[in-house]
């Protein structure tokens, strides 16, 4: 009973953090802000759509499809994601990104077998690396981001509540996924900074 | 406010999370191994002799037969399990071609007495999995069955959602009537990059406490082995066994409640040795630490091994550096001097060494259990297109162990 509710609300997870991204494309591609109302509506549609068995050639709903894919997101991810469309979002800081990319930087090639070292094998329960957690989120939240400090304790409470299928805490809080965006999101703004400066440069240049 | 509410909560999750982490269960010894093997002994290979020939035995040849035919093209990766009742259960992976959707998982049961094996059945299809697993699942794989802490059987499988085999995962299937009937998957989450590449094929081994050490391995970016903490059907611990890209597929001998060996089979490129490479714990399996190799020729392709209770050691591989097309069996006995402890190869089960390379069969994925100690079930893939079965009963065995220590007598003369 239990792991057919974990396996539905899995489903119910990516189906709507696929919804999210289409809807962030649709803005993106299209250069518009759609009102909460109108995320909403396409979100349920949306939603239910990926999340249904459609029948046709498929066995499957749409979302399983992406889940077989992808696993299920990190709940930090996830929350980053899903606070993206509340229309109070505003842009995560990136000291944030800095530290996830520098933590996924050296967390996954040692975690994919580099050395005998193997630091995912905290995540089933070392104390100290719990506690290297919290002062994360203690740091954000001194930092006047809350936002961190809530997803982070939202991590570590489904993480004791076995949210999902992971027993491991580092499933809770990082995803390739999540690594990625962080290390896109930090060449994206050099690069803006950059075209900033350029450009400030050629308009206000000793003559 | 929001600020005092956030650390607040945050508070809560700390003190969930300490005492989520106080209740895991301490990590506890292996199960009593059957026979204790002398602390010299562990960080020493075993040479295999280069005047090692086959023996001829008085007693009657060990029975062969074959698994069931379910008129696949194409089987693979056979698995073995006693049952309560003395008969052998047999898993493997059978359709039109190894990784094709059509690929099932099999069962059948050898009945000792009769030495008749029963009618194949179906564990696990690939729409089965899926449906079970939430998620699109491409292919399955390497059944690999074990026994729980309450009596029931669980078996391990591997499925594929895209990708090769790099891009597997392990899931869990339980039955509480001997393999007629079988619960729903569960999916085994092993590796932080979307779960990807972890991987079975060894038995399980079990620890005092009655959890499951699961050897296991990665052949994705890295090659190596992982030891996985089991409890029902879920991962509580892992500690990897080997790093790199040189060594999958571990099998685990338990020397005593804290000491174990594993052997791999080699995965190396270019001009390294192609030997079975060597790791050894002495704290449970908490550490593993790489010792050396093993010094029998590997031609990267599986190994099975097992301990029987008066302290032979039987393993079946490929004693090649390239090609599958021999098996033998070799013997080595944990209780004797280190002189003793020599491999040695007994019997050459299959060789089409005399074959022109494109005639040649490939005889490969041994499996080995005991059945009550003394004996020894043999399956592995012959030619893909079958599954064979040996049984080596214990007066085989102790001939064979007695005729080898004769035989050391003499050469010491």
């Amino acid at each position: 009973m239990m792991d057919r509710l974990m396996q539905t609300i899995a489903l119910i997870e990516i189906s709507i953090s696929c919804t999210v991204i289409v809807i962030w494309l649709i803005e993106k591609i299209f250069q518009v802000s759609m009102p909460l109302s109108a995320r909403t509506i396409l979100l349920i549609l949306l939603g239910n759509l990926l999340f249904w068995p459609l029948g046709l050639f498929m066995e499957l709903p749409i979302a399983a499809y992406v889940r077989g894919v992808t696993g299920d997101l990190s709940i930090v991810s996830m929350l980053l994601l899903w606070s993206a469309l509340l229309p109070s979002s505003k842009p995560n800081p990136i000291a944030f990104k800095v530290v996830i990319a520098i933590v996924a930087v050296s967390f996954y090639p040692l975690a994919l077998g580099l050395s005998m070292l193997d630091p995912y094998a905290w995540g089933y329960g070392s104390i100290a690396f719990l506690i290297g957690v919290l002062v994360f989120a203690v740091i954000c939240g001194l930092t006047n981001w809350n936002k961190g400090l809530w997803i982070i304790a939202v991590a570590i409470t489904a993480w004791t509540f076995h949210w999902h299928e992971s027993t491991n805490l580092w499933d809770y809080l990082l995803d390739p996924f999540l690594a990625i965006w962080a290390i896109g999101s930090i060449v994206n703004s050099y690069r803006l900074k950059r075209r900033e400066r350029a450009q400030s440069g050629y308009l206000f240049r000793a003559g | 406010m929001s600020r005092v509410i956030a650390f607040c909560f945050l508070l809560l999750a700390a003190v969930l999370g300490f005492l989520y982490i106080d209740n895991r269960p301490a990590w506890a010894p292996f199960q009593s191994a059957t026979v204790s093997v002398g602390e010299e002994g562990q960080a020493q290979a075993y040479p295999v002799k280069k005047s090692s020939s086959v023996n001829k035995l008085s007693v009657a040849h060990p029975q062969s037969d074959w698994l069931p035919d379910t008129g696949a093209a194409s089987v693979h990766a056979a698995s073995l399990i006693g049952l309560k009742d003395g008969s052998i259960r047999a898993f493997w992976f059978a359709g039109t071609r190894e990784g094709a959707p059509d690929v099932v998982i099999n069962s059948s049961v050898f009945d000792p007495r009769s030495a008749v094996w029963s009618a194949p059945t179906i564990v696990m299809d690939r729409v089965t999995a899926e449906k079970g697993l939430s998620r699109y699942i491409a292919k399955l794989g390497n059944p690999v069955p074990s026994r729980s802490a309450d009596g029931s059987l669980q078996l391990f499988f591997v499925t594929v959602s895209i990708g090769g085999w790099a891009g597997s995962s392990i899931s869990t299937i339980s039955s509480t009537d001997e393999g007629a009937t079988w619960s729903r998957p569960h999916r085994l989450i092993t590796s932080p990059f979307t779960n990807l590449s972890t991987l079975v094929k060894s038995p399980a081994i079990q620890f005092a406490d009655g959890r499951l050490g699961l050897p296991a391995y990665h052949e994705w970016i890295g090659r190596f082995g992982e030891f996985l903490r089991v409890e029902s059907d879920q991962v509580i611990d892992k500690r990897r066994m080997s790093s790199g890209r040189g060594a999958i597929q571990p099998i685990v001998f338990t020397n005593n409640a804290e000491q174990a060996t594993a052997y791999f089979r080699q995965t190396r490129s270019g001009s390294a040795l192609k030997q079975i490479p060597v790791s050894e714990t002495r704290n449970a399996g908490q550490a593993w630490e790489i010792i050396g190799d093993l010094e029998i020729p590997n031609p990267n392709s599986a190994i099975a091994a097992v301990a029987l209770s008066n302290g032979m050691r039987l393993l079946v591989l490929n004693n090649l550096e390239g090609g599958r097309h021999r098996l033998v069996m070799l013997i080595a006995d944990s209780t004797s001097s280190d002189q003793a402890k020599q491999g040695q190869v007994v019997q050459v089960l299959e060789d089409d060494e005399v074959l022109p390379a494109e005639q040649r069969r490939e005889f490969s994925y041994p499996y080995l259990i005991t059945g009550d100690g003394s004996d020894a079930h043999l399956v592995y893939t012959w030619d893909r297109k079958k599954i064979r079965h040996i049984h080596f009963d214990s007066a085989w065995l102790t001939q064979l162990q007695s005729q080898l220590k004769d035989q050391k007598k003499e050469g010491g003369q």
